[in-house]
């Protein structure tokens, strides 16, 4: 997967994984408990069924290709000395007692049953062979049968299991994702200011996806592992509990190469990982910082420290490789010393007929199944501690708690508490606000002033005199440091957010779109607009005939940033919105880019038609818009410096009649 | 496959060290097929009661010494074969990023910075593995495959063919689920941008969401675009969830053969016991080469992939480069000429006709003047500044320095003699004393503490328990705006350049401080040519010569008293500026 915007930050850094994150991803599992129980349960099932092969093997090695059979007159087991194999033949069968007369002295003949032994065995014809030892044959046909039959459930069962984890895995990512997505949602303005966006889109999209091999790989294959890893044993104890606790002698030695490994491996991912993103961070550095070392001539020198850099992630590199040098080989050898043992120790057990040829081969096969999940936990580590930065990460966001303070009983539009009602905005009056986006930087300073319903409030002022915080206050992006905001009457504070914001519409200088269709960016997704108020929409607007032109109409899809038609009709689309929500009141930041006049006096008529009978606030970047407004109020560094209607304000020679005289 | 050359000059390099791993891997793979030799042997030995303690004994030490020599290549081919593949990593990463610093503005304006992180990352990490375990892998499958291939014919050539029935099945799955899986997993990205598009856009929007009360529909949309990304990865998790179980299947097939046949043959003593345990050892050995051939051409054709997208990035060539006939020119006069110059964005190739940011520009500086630079924003201004030291060349016209065409100037040359201080001051998560000096020894401290007093940030920097040595952290995060800025100005001011050029230098300080800097720059007329912009006007009141561009031309050009007298828009802001003053309380 790609993991393009992971380069953002790594400031938790270093920090060994914790098991409380582990704990906190809990929850998510939850509602897939059942989907990875089952999953589970067939990871015991295919488990058992991987053990059963090689026994499978066993059963037709002993029961048919070298069948148990030791002649009863050598006693003395602990000598090999003439010790001969025997195979035992049927006298019932006609004809295995036909070809028993036919090599007469080869075979020693009892009451029912006939013995030969494995060195005569060659001195027989082919055919004959096939015919004394059909039994034999017939039973290994039959054991491949099963065979054949445990291998395809395996394989069926193997892929309804990964079918069940990767269906719960990706739903578990997909809860974490809407969860992370939702929370940064519900944060405050103020968290998007100081949290870039590429930062936020990673934790959304690249942060969730790499937990996803924890939950698909990693906890069942853990299961599937300490299942074999315990079967096996149990599997070996009971075909012999002695050679079993023999092989076993390895095991401690397997233990402590494990743990000093995963100490050791620990540390050199973790070296790694901090290298990687130094690399990282000084990449988009110099990216960012281009032409600045470009023109300082410094390119030489930023090579030189990256290139040292880059040396030490190589170094931290190769100490990985050598722990991984060390620690892999090491498991393969106790593994080969633990065959090593079987083989002398469990060959002595054959010779003494303790136990079976057939078992010996068993135990040799279950040995090399049992040190191959050993190997794999150094994989699954590197994968869990991935998994864990990314989770850090994660949490480090959800536990963010950059809200607006909650009112504790928040006021809803039907309240009728002391008769103040929201059901339409009759009254917004800001008190002594003051507001400052970053301490001790004052944008705002005891800017009061009210709007009766169905005015039109014009802020005029200077680049940087505050008017655009004075429209984020009002919409409640940010809280004032000091002062209040009253909507009719009621304290914006005891509102909850949506309730005042669903009265309001707001028009941006920039207007965003959605790379959706023109529908849904003048909708926002409500279906609940009968096609014929839309159309009235479109035409109050000014949007017809821009519509009208489009291919697909209503269903154009915008490109990305809704660059495919101009920023005039942009402009136009974001007020059909703003009509589309039919608001009480209208807040407008006006656009200052030059916009084409036909464009521009559809915009005004457009605007005209929308702000007509509507409560409306206007931050107004020609004087033109602010002589239309039944009030002005004139900022400057953030400071009201005078208000009144235009006629007052020309009367009064100050700052607005000078402005007045100079865009005159 | 062109784009091998990235590679090879550090695959030759350690061509020793790949040769001796290679030797090692092959070693070790055919001590490995010694063992089930040796397994044989002790189970023949068992079958027919030929064994003692002592032959045991025998057997279980060879096993050991050949694991002990096992290990110990394998730890070798491990250093020597991974370790190459990380020399090739570092070699490309720093090839990478040596190439990236030539490149000029305009390719950064068209390549998001998320892209190149990624080919500094990912692919180069895909390109490690390609080489390191793709090399391993790719031996250890032809070299394990074809020997194990091999003793199993030597014990019994019609079994040995048996057994490998399933095998062409295996590459042939192999190839037909790798296609398959390709276009699926190229599905399954489209998708995984799907959402990462969706989610950057509804949080660059958020002010719109959340004004208009959509943060439901938000999260319902991206529910859905989260459930079609599930839809593609499961279809893809069809093909990969069947692949392996399919490979496991076709493999335990073989031993299913050997079984069956191996057992019938050993029954009939066409094979002895011993032959048919050391067949399911080699066809263990087996099974891990046939799988590998998947997985490696899987890792290859992404490294392939990758390394061939790090090389388009490598084709790139700077579009701003020295001229053939460019010299090398140390003592440039610092008149600055405009001559016709017309300039449009490279990046700008709409069908329409190119948009001139510039046009038409004239004028001439002499050596030691300053120059004025004013005008609405997007008139140009900036866009006109970084033609001088050839951030972008002009596309029409030609600009000259001490009466030199600047595309005759090498460009570190010309850069040499150039100060700049760009709008948006840019520092280094570094110290301050590096992002002023560059870590440069030779600049004296007391250059330092003139630099930083004349940009008014000296007692700033000796305010911090640190001094110098303060870390400003990511971009200067730990700095205020204004503080950015007079650092950044110190950096150019360190210098004694022919030519100053100044970016709207006091746009975030304080009037008293303002005027102090300007005061210092004006201080530096006459050593140096100055061009400054600004939009706050009494930052260029005193130039030599202001102009004032609209829609990228020039509209008005004079001194200040000439432009006052003309009352166009320097004299309109300069009132407005003067009453904006006034009104300040």
């Amino acid at each position: 997967m790609r993991t393009d915007f992971g380069y953002f930050e790594e400031k938790q850094l270093g920090k060994p994984y914790d098991v409380k994150l582990l704990k906190r991803l809990l929850p998510f599992t939850t509602p897939y408990k059942r989907l990875l129980v089952y999953s589970i349960l067939l990871v015991v099932v295919i488990t058992l069924l991987d053990l059963s092969l090689p026994y499978v093997t066993k059963i037709a090695i002993d029961r048919h290709i070298v069948p148990q059979q030791v002649s009863a007159t050598h006693i003395d087991t602990d000598s090999t000395e003439g010790k001969i194999r025997y195979l035992k033949a049927d006298i019932t069968n006609p004809e295995v007692k036909a070809l028993i007369y036919k090599y007469p002295g080869r075979f020693n003949i009892y009451e029912s049953f006939a013995t030969i032994s494995f060195e005569d065995l060659h001195k027989l014809d082919k055919k004959d062979l096939s015919i004394l030892r059909q039994d034999d044959l017939k039973g290994v046909t039959f054991i491949t049968a099963i065979f054949l039959s445990l291998i395809l459930i395996n394989f069926v069962f193997n892929f309804v299991q990964v079918m069940i984890m990767e269906y719960s895995g990706q739903m578990i990512m997909h809860d974490l994702r809407v969860r992370i997505f939702t929370h940064i949602q519900s944060l405050s303005i103020e968290f998007f200011t100081h949290n870039p966006v590429g930062r936020l889109v990673t934790r959304v999209a690249n942060d969730t996806q790499n937990m996803h091999e924890l939950f698909t790989s990693v906890i069942v294959f853990v299961f599937k592992d300490l299942f074999l890893l315990v079967g096996i044993s149990l599997v070996l104890i009971s075909i012999n509990w002695q050679l079993a606790l023999v092989s076993f002698l390895v095991l401690p030695l397997v233990i402590f190469a494990s743990i000093r490994f995963a100490g050791r491996a620990r540390e050199a991912f973790r070296d790694l990982r901090i290298k990687i993103a130094e690399i990282n961070t000084r990449f988009s550095e110099t990216i960012g910082g281009i032409t600045i070392i470009q023109l300082f001539l410094q390119e030489k020198a930023n090579y030189n420290s990256f290139k040292n850099l880059n040396h030490e992630h190589y170094l931290a590199g190769m100490r990985q490789i050598h722990v991984f040098a060390i620690f892999m080989p090491v498991i393969e050898l106790l593994g080969a010393v633990a065959i090593a043992v079987v083989i002398f120790y469990g060959g002595g057990s054959v010779l003494a007929e303790k136990i079976s040829l057939g078992a010996l081969v068993a135990f040799i096969s279950y040995m090399r199944m049992f040190f191959r999940p050993i190997r794999d936990i150094a994989e699954k580590y590197n994968i869990l501690q991935n998994a864990m930065a990314s989770a850090e990460r994660i949490f480090l966001v959800l536990d963010s708690k950059e809200m607006l303070t909650k009112p504790l009983s928040p006021i809803t539009s039907d309240d009728n508490k002391r008769g103040q009602t929201l059901d339409t905005i009759s009254d917004i009056s800001l008190k002594d606000i003051s507001f400052a986006y970053v301490k001790n930087e004052i944008v705002l300073k005891g800017v009061s002033f009210s709007v009766k319903a169905g005015e039109t409030l014009a802020i005029v002022g200077p680049t940087g005199s505050g008017k655009t915080s004075i429209i984020n206050l009002i919409m409640r992006f940010y809280e004032p440091t000091s002062g209040q905001i009253f909507l009719n009457d009621i304290n914006l504070e005891k509102i909850d957010p949506p309730v005042f914001r669903e009265k309001m519409a707001l028009v941006t200088q920039d207007p965003f779109l959605f790379s959706e269709t023109i529908r849904y960016n003048i909708t926002l997704g409500n279906s609940n607009i009968p096609e014929g108020a839309l159309n009235q929409i479109l035409i109050d607007a000014n949007c017809k005939g821009l519509i009208d032109q489009l291919p697909d109409g209503l269903d154009t899809v915008l490109s990305e940033g809704g660059a495919s038609i101009s920023s005039g009709e942009r402009q136009l689309i974001s007020i059909a919105r703003a009509f589309a929500r039919n608001p009480d009141l209208i807040i407008l930041d006006e656009a200052t880019s030059y916009i084409d006049s036909a464009t521009e006096y559809k915009i005004q008529k457009a605007l005209a038609n929308l702000m007509a009978k509507r409560t409306s606030i206007v931050v107004a970047h020609r004087l033109s818009t602010a002589r239309k407004a039944d009030r002005i109020i004139v900022l400057n560094r953030g400071q009201i410096i005078e208000a009144g209607t235009h006629e007052e304000l020309m009367d009064q020679k100050g700052f607005y009649f000078r402005l007045n005289q100079l865009q005159s | 496959m062109r784009s091998l050359y990235l590679i090879k000059p550090y695959l030759q390099e350690n061509r020793y060290l790949i040769f001796l791993g290679i030797i090692c891997l092959i070693a070790v793979d055919f001590l490995q097929l010694f063992i089930p030799r040796i397994i044989k042997w002790a189970v023949d030995d068992l079958t027919a009661y030929q064994a003692d303690t002592l032959k045991l004994f025998t057997y279980a030490l060879y096993i050991v010494g050949i694991a002990v020599m096992i290990g110990m290549l394998r730890y070798l081919w491990r250093r020597f074969l991974i370790g190459t593949s990380r020399r090739v990593e570092e070699g490309l990463r720093n090839r990478l990023f040596a190439h990236i610093q030539t490149l000029s503005a305009s390719y950064f304006d068209n390549v998001q910075t998320g892209d190149l992180m990624a080919h500094a990352t990912n692919d180069i990490q895909h390109v490690r593995m390609a080489t390191g375990m793709g090399m391993v892998a790719l031996t250890d499958a032809i070299v394990l495959g074809t020997a194990s291939i091999g003793f199993m014919a030597y014990i019994n050539v019609k079994l040995t063919l048996f057994v490998l029935i399933p095998a062409p099945m295996i590459a042939l799955g192999a190839r037909f689920f790798s296609k398959k899986m390709h276009r699926l997993y190229g599905e399954v990205q489209a998708s995984f941008s799907d959402i990462t598009e969706a989610v950057r856009e509804r949080f660059a929007g958020i002010r719109i969401i959340k004004a208009y009360n959509k943060q439901k529909e938000a999260a319902s949309r991206l529910e859905s675009i989260s459930k079609d990304y599930i839809g593609k990865n499961l279809s893809l998790v069809k093909i990969t969830g069947s692949f392996f179980p399919m490979m496991l299947l076709f493999s335990n097939l073989s031993l299913a053969i050997v079984l069956f046949l191996g057992g019938r043959q050993t029954i009939t003593l066409t094979i002895t016991p011993g032959d048919f345990v050391a067949f399911i050892s080699y066809l263990g050995l087996l099974t891990w080469p046939m799988m590998a051939i998947g997985w490696v051409t899987n890792l290859i054709q992404r490294g392939k992939a990758s390394l061939n997208r790090i090389d388009k990035i490598m084709q790139t060539h700077p579009d701003i480069d020295d001229f053939p006939a460019a010299r090398s020119i140390n003592n440039l006069k610092g008149s600055v000429m405009f001559d016709n110059v017309s300039f449009s964005y490279p990046s700008d190739s709409s069908e329409s006709g190119k948009k001139f940011v510039l046009s038409d520009i004239n004028f001439q500086l002499d050596h030691g003047n300053i120059l004025g630079i004013v005008g609405p924003p997007g008139s140009g201004k900036t866009t006109l500044l970084s033609l001088i030291p050839r951030i972008f060349d002009t596309s029409q016209g030609r600009i000259l320095i001490g009466g030199i065409d600047i595309r005759d100037i090498q460009v570190r040359h010309l850069r040499s003699q150039i100060a700049f201080v760009s709008q948006e001051p840019f520092l280094f998560a570094d110290t301050i004393w590096k992002n002023i000096t560059f870590a440069n020894r030779k600049i004296h401290d007391t250059e330092l503490t003139r630099a930083t007093e004349e940009a008014c940030v000296y007692d700033t920097v000796q305010s911090f328990p640190d001094a110098f040595e303060t870390i400003v952290g990511e971009k200067g995060v730990i700095l205020s705006g204004g503080q950015k800025q007079r650092v950044a100005l110190a950096r150019a001011l360190i210098h004694n350049p022919a030519i100053l050029i100044l970016d709207d230098p006091i746009s975030q300080v304080d009037m008293e401080t303002g005027s102090s800097i300007i005061n210092t720059i004006r201080s530096k007329a006459n050593r140096s040519t100055i061009i400054i912009v600004s939009h706050r006007l009494s930052a260029v009141r005193f130039a030599d010569q202001i102009i004032a561009l609209a829609k990228g031309r020039i509209v008005e050009s004079g001194t200040h008293d000439e432009l006052m007298a003309n009352d166009e828009y320097y004299a309109k802001t300069f009132r407005l500026q003067e009453i904006e003053e006034q009104y300040a309380h």
